[in-house]
C-alpha cells in the first residue's frame, strides 16, 4: 500500500508540476497498471502478456523509452521461463528488437545499456561454448558504456558480476572472481536513488542472492 | 489520503465515464491454428490485450468510429484491420500470416554442412572444427568425421561421395585457394595450410553447392575469415612440434596481426618411432600479415598474406630395384587476399576481392631434378540484390589467370590459361517454408578454347515446426588436372551431375539428417592410350548424420555414417571399377565433453571405414582386391589454466590410441612380383601444446 500512495504521489507530482495534459495523466496509469502486472507475472503467458502491454504503450506514447525497456525485460524474464532453444531465441530476438526502439529514443540511458547488455549475454548463454569468445567482449562494451553514462546505475555492475559468477574457474569466473564485483555493485544498490518510480529498480535482491553464496 | 483520492478521482476521470464496447475473438494462423500470447490492440490507444493459450483475446475500449486493429505476435508478422466501433461488442476473428524472418525459416540444406557461430540452422560452429578428436586442429582432418567423406591418410585432400581429391576445391572468402596443403610427400598426408581459427564460417558442401563457385566437380569447401578482432592480444604457443607467436593490434577502426611460425617434426620423430626413413623430418618457417579495417559503418576490408617455405627429405623403399631411393622437397608458398564487403544502400551489397598465390616445389626425386611452380590470381565480384526480408539475386563475374611450370632435369614446360566466369543464383522465397535456389554459371577457359553452361537448382521446404526436405541438382565443371593440362592442350572440361535428397530434423540440441545422393561423372581425363576424356563413372550412396547436445549432460556427440557405391574408368583404367578412394561403408563417432570441475575439455574420435580397393596386378580382375578394415581411436584434452596470470590451455592429443595397423593401399613393382603396404608414418602420434593468451580481459571488469 505504502508504495502505491509513494506512486500515486510522484504521479500527483508529476501532474502539476509537468507540462500536464490528458495524455500524460494516461500514460502514467497505463503505466503503472502494467508495472503492477509486470511485478505480479507467474508464468511465461504473464511475460509475454506485459510484453505486450508495454509494447502498446510504447507504440501510442511514441517519445517514451520506458515501455519498450520494459517490454524488452518482460520478454527476457520470458525467455529465462521457456525450454525449447528456438523459442528462447525467438524471445530473445524480440527482446532485442525492443530495446533497439527504446535506445532510438533515448540514445544516452544507461538503463537501456544495462538491458541491452543483459540481453546481449543471455543471447550467448543459449550457446556459450561457441558464442563467449566472439560475442562476450561485445556484451561487455555494451555494459561498459551502461557504466560510463551513470556511473551510479548499479546494475550494470551486477549484471558483470553475474557473469562472472556463472563462467567456470577455467575461464576466470567463479564465485571467488564474482566476489569483490557483487560487493561492489552491492554498495552501488545501496547508495542508488531511485528518480521516478517508474524507473528500473531491480537487482538489489538478485545481487545480494548472488553474495550470499560466495560465503 | 486526501491527495490520493483527489489522483484516484482524476484518474477515473480521464479513464473511465464512457460508454465501453468488448472486443473479442480469436486469433489463428492462415492453417487454422491458435496463435497464443500474440498482441491484440487499437492504433493510437492504449487499449489491447494478449491472446491466452487458446488464441482467444477480450477487451474493453472507450474508443468509438473507425479505428484499426493492429495485431502482432512472435514468429508473425505485424498485420492490421480497419473497424468501426460503434456497438457495445465487436467480435473478431483475426488471422495472423507467419513472418518471413530467420529465425523459422527453411534453409537450403541438401549437400550442405555449415559450421558458423552467428548463423542459424547449422550443425557444427567453428569451435567444433578446431577441437574434434584426431584432427589436430587441421580443418581437412576436421571434416573427415563428417558424412560424405572418408579417411585419407596416405594422401591430401578429401575424398567426397566418390570424388578424388583434385574434384574438392576449397575457397578463402570467395577466392579459389590453389594449395590449400603442404606438400605432399610419397605415400604421407599433409595438414592444411590454414589454421581453423582464422575462420568464422565453414560451409562444407559434398554436392549441389551455389552456382558462386565453380571448378569443383565434387565438393566445395567455403571458409569465410573473422571480421575484426575485439581486442589487442598476444598468443604464444609451444609445441613438441614447434613454436608460434601472434601479434594482434586493435586500432579503433581497425587491427593488425602478425604471426610467425617455426615448426620441426624432428624432436617429436625422434621420440615416436617412425616407420619412415627421414632424412630431414618436415620443417617449415611462416609468417603471416592480416589487417582488417572497417571502410564505413558497414563496410569492412580484409588482407591476408602468408609466406611460408618448408623443407623435407626422406628414403622411400623403391619396388623394383629394391635399394631405397631419395626424395626431397622444398616449398615456398604464397598467398594473399585481399577482400570487401559493403552495403550500397540498405538493399545492395557488394564483395570484391583479388588473390594471387604462387607455390613453388623443387627438390630431387631418386637422382632427378624436378622443379613445379604453380600461380594463380583471381578477382572476383558479387552484387547481391535483397528482395524482401530473406530473398535474394546475386550476380557476379570471376576472372582467373592460372599458370603451371614443370621442370625435370632441366627441361621445362608450362602453360597457362584465362579463365572467365560470370554466374547469376537467387534465393527465392515462396513463404516461410518454400525456397528455391536457382543458379546458373557460365565458364569460358582460354586454354581449353571451350565454355560450359552449368545449372544449378535446390528446393527446400519445411515439413514440420523443426524438419524439412531438401532437393537439389546441378551440373559442374572443372579443368583438367594441371599435370594433364602442361602436356596436352587438346582436353575438355571434366563433368559432373549431381542428383540429391535430403531431411533434416533439429530441435532442441539434437539434429538428424539423412541425405541420398546419385552422381554421373562424364568427360573424365584418361591418360590411356593417351590423354583424351573419354573417362566416365557414377557415384550413389547414403549418408546419415545424428547429434545429440542434449542427452546427456555437458555431452556431445555425433555420429556419421556414408554408404558408397561407386565405379568410374579413368586415368590409366582398363575398365570401369572402383577407385581406392571408394570406400563401402565409414562411420565416425566424435565425443565431446567439458568437464567443468576439472576446467578441461575433452574429445574422443573413433573411426571405423571398410577396406579401400586396390589394384594387383597378378590378380585376375583389376582393382578387386581390397585393404584390411580401418580403423581409429583418437583422444584429446584441453586444460585451461593460468600460467603467470595468463590464460593458457594445456593441449594433448594421441591418436590411434589403440594402435590399430592401418592400410591404405598397397605399392607394386613394375613386374608385379613385389609389393609394400602403404601405412600411416607411425603407429601412434602423441601432440602436447602450451597455448597461451595475453590481453584477452573478457571476463575482467
Amino acid at each position: 500500500m505504502k508504495t502505491r500512495i509513494t506512486t500515486t504521489i510522484a504521479i500527483l507530482f508529476i501532474l502539476f508540476v509537468g507540462n500536464v495534459n490528458a495524455q500524460d495523466a494516461k500514460y502514467m496509469a497505463a503505466m503503472q497498471t502494467s508495472l503492477q502486472q509486470f511485478g505480479a507475472a507467474k508464468t511465461s503467458a504473464d511475460y509475454v502478456a506485459s510484453a505486450n502491454q508495454f509494447e502498446r504503450i510504447g507504440s501510442s506514447a511514441k517519445t517514451e523509452w520506458l515501455p519498450f525497456y520494459y517490454s524488452a525485460f518482460s520478454q527476457l524474464l520470458n525467455n529465462t521461463l521457456l525450454t525449447k532453444t528456438e523459442e528462447k531465441e525467438a524471445a530473445l530476438a524480440k527482446a532485442s528488437e525492443l530495446i533497439e526502439k527504446a535506445e532510438s529514443i533515448n540514445p544516452s540511458e544507461s538503463e537501456i545499456f544495462t538491458l541491452k547488455g543483459y540481453i546481449t549475454f543471455m543471447q550467448i548463454y543459449l550457446d556459450p561454448m561457441t558464442k563467449m569468445q566472439s560475442e562476450g567482449p561485445k556484451a561487455m562494451a555494451i555494459l561498459g558504456k551502461a557504466k560510463a553514462l551513470n556511473p551510479a546505475n548499479p546494475r550494470p555492475y551486477y549484471i558483470v558480476a553475474q557473469n562472472i559468477f556463472y563462467t567456470p574457474e577455467g575461464f576466470g569466473g567463479g564465485k571467488n572472481a564474482a566476489k569483490p564485483k557483487l560487493e561492489e555493485a552491492a554498495a552501488k544498490f545501496e547508495a542508488f536513488k531511485l528518480a521516478n518510480p517508474l524507473m528500473p529498480n531491480w537487482g538489489k535482491e538478485q545481487n545480494q542472492g548472488l553474495l550470499s553464496q560466495c560465503k | 489520503m486526501k491527495r490520493l483520492i483527489l489522483s484516484l478521482t482524476l484518474l477515473g476521470f480521464i479513464g473511465v465515464s464512457q460508454a465501453q464496447t468488448i472486443i473479442s475473438g480469436s486469433i489463428k494462423t492462415g492453417k487454422a491454428k491458435t496463435i497464443v500470447g500474440a498482441s491484440i490492440s487499437i492504433k493510437n490507444s492504449y487499449d489491447g490485450t494478449s491472446s491466452d493459450s487458446t488464441g482467444k483475446f477480450t477487451f474493453q475500449t472507450t474508443e468509438k468510429g473507425e479505428q484499426i486493429i493492429i495485431f502482432s505476435a512472435i514468429g508473425f508478422g505485424t498485420d492490421s484491420l480497419k473497424v468501426n466501433i460503434n456497438s457495445q461488442s465487436l467480435p473478431l476473428n483475426l488471422i495472423l500470416k507467419e513472418k518471413l524472418n530467420e529465425l523459422n525459416a527453411v534453409v537450403i540444406s541438401a549437400g550442405t554442412f555449415e559450421a558458423s557461430d552467428s548463423k542459424r540452422g547449422v550443425v557444427l560452429n567453428s569451435l567444433d572444427v578446431a577441437t574434434t578428436a584426431g584432427a589436430q586442429a587441421d580443418i581437412f582432418a576436421a571434416l573427415q568425421t563428417l558424412p560424405g567423406t572418408q579417411p585419407a591418410a596416405g594422401e591430401n585432400g578429401l575424398f567426397v561421395r566418390g570424388g578424388s581429391a583434385a574434384e574438392a576445391n576449397t575457397y578463402f572468402d570467395g577466392m579459389l585457394i590453389k594449395n590449400p596443403f603442404n606438400a605432399q610427400l610419397p605415400d604421407i598426408a599433409s595438414r592444411g595450410r590454414f589454421s581453423p581459427f582464422l575462420f568464422k564460417g565453414t560451409t562444407f558442401s559434398a554436392g549441389g553447392y551455389s552456382a558462386v563457385y565453380g571448378q569443383a566437380l565434387s565438393s566445395a569447401l567455403i571458409l569465410e575469415s573473422k571480421d575484426l578482432p575485439a581486442k589487442t592480444t598476444t598468443d604464444i604457443s609451444l609445441m613438441t612440434v614447434g613454436l608460434g607467436l601472434e601479434q594482434t593490434l586493435r586500432f579503433e577502426k581497425s587491427a593488425l596481426t602478425i604471426g610467425l611460425n617455426y615448426i620441426n617434426l624432428d624432436p617429436a620423430f625422434a621420440v615416436f618411432k617412425q616407420d619412415v626413413d627421414w632424412r630431414q623430418a618436415p620443417e617449415s618457417k611462416s609468417a603471416n600479415v592480416i589487417y582488417k579495417v572497417k571502410t564505413s559503418k558497414t563496410g569492412l576490408l580484409k588482407a591476408y598474406a602468408e609466406y611460408s617455405n618448408a623443407n623435407v627429405s626422406l628414403n622411400t623403399p623403391d619396388l623394383n630395384t629394391e635399394t631405397p631411393s631419395f626424395f626431397s622437397n622444398l616449398n615456398k608458398n604464397f598467398y594473399s587476399n585481399v577482400s570487401h564487403q559493403d552495403y550500397l544502400g540498405s538493399n545492395w551489397r557488394i564483395n570484391s576481392a583479388i588473390s594471387t598465390s604462387s607455390n613453388k616445389d623443387n627438390g630431387l626425386q631418386a637422382f632427378n631434378n624436378y622443379g613445379r611452380r604453380d600461380e594463380l590470381t583471381q578477382a572476383k565480384t558479387t552484387i547481391t540484390r535483397y528482395i524482401g526480408p530473406l530473398s535474394t539475386l546475386k550476380l557476379g563475374a570471376d576472372f582467373m589467370h592460372s599458370k603451371r611450370t614443370e621442370q625435370w632435369n632441366g627441361l621445362s614446360r608450362n602453360y597457362s590459361d584465362n579463365l572467365t566466369s560470370i554466374y547469376a543464383e537467387s534465393d527465392y522465397f515462396i513463404s516461410n517454408a518454400l525456397v528455391a535456389r536457382i543458379g546458373l554459371r557460365a565458364e569460358h577457359s582460354d586454354y581449353l578454347d571451350a565454355n560450359n553452361i552449368a545449372p544449378r537448382l535446390s528446393l527446400a521446404y519445411k515439413t514440420g515446426k523443426t524438419s524439412q526436405v531438401s532437393l537439389a541438382y546441378g551440373q559442374f565443371f572443372q579443368n583438367p588436372e594441371d599435370q594433364y593440362l602442361v602436356v596436352s592442350k587438346n582436353l575438355d572440361f571434366q563433368k559432373a551431375t549431381h542428383y540429391m535428397a535430403n531431411f533434416q530434423k533439429m530441435a532442441n540440441g539434437q539434429t538428424f539428417r539423412i541425405e541420398g545422393y546419385y552422381k554421373k561423372y562424364t568427360d573424365l581425363v584418361k591418360t590411356n592410350p593417351s590423354l583424351n576424356n573419354n573417362g566416365y563413372g557414377y557415384a550413389k550412396g547414403i549418408d546419415l548424420f545424428w547429434r545429440d547436445k542434449k542427452t546427456f549432460k555437458g555431452v556431445d556427440y555425433w555420429v556419421s555414417y556414408s554408404y558408397l557405391d561407386t565405379k568410374r574408368d579413368f586415368l590409366n583404367y582398363p575398365t570401369l571399377a572402383t577407385p581406392q578412394f571408394g570406400a563401402k561403408h565409414s562411420l565416425n563417432i566424435v565425443y565431446k565433453q567439458f568437464f567443468t570441475k576439472l576446467n578441461s575439455y575433452v574429445g574422443a574420435t573413433y573411426s571405423i571405414a571398410s577396406g579401400r580397393p586396390y589394384n594387383n596386378p597378378k590378380a585376375s580382375e583389376f582393382m578387386s582386391e581390397r585393404t584390411k578394415t580401418f580403423q581409429n581411436l583418437s583422444v584429446n584434452v584441453s586444460y585451461l589454466t593460468k600460467v603467470f596470470g595468463k590464460y593458457t590451455v594445456l593441449y594433448t592429443s594421441v591418436s590411434n590410441l589403440p594402435g590399430f595397423r592401418n592400410q591404405f593401399g598397397y605399392n607394386y613393382s613394375q613386374n608385379g612380383d613385389n609389393r609394400r603396404v602403404i601405412e600411416p608414418a607411425a603407429l601412434r602420434n602423441v601432440f602436447v601444446g602450451l597455448f597461451i593468451t595475453i590481453g584477452d580481459d573478457t571476463y575482467k571488469n
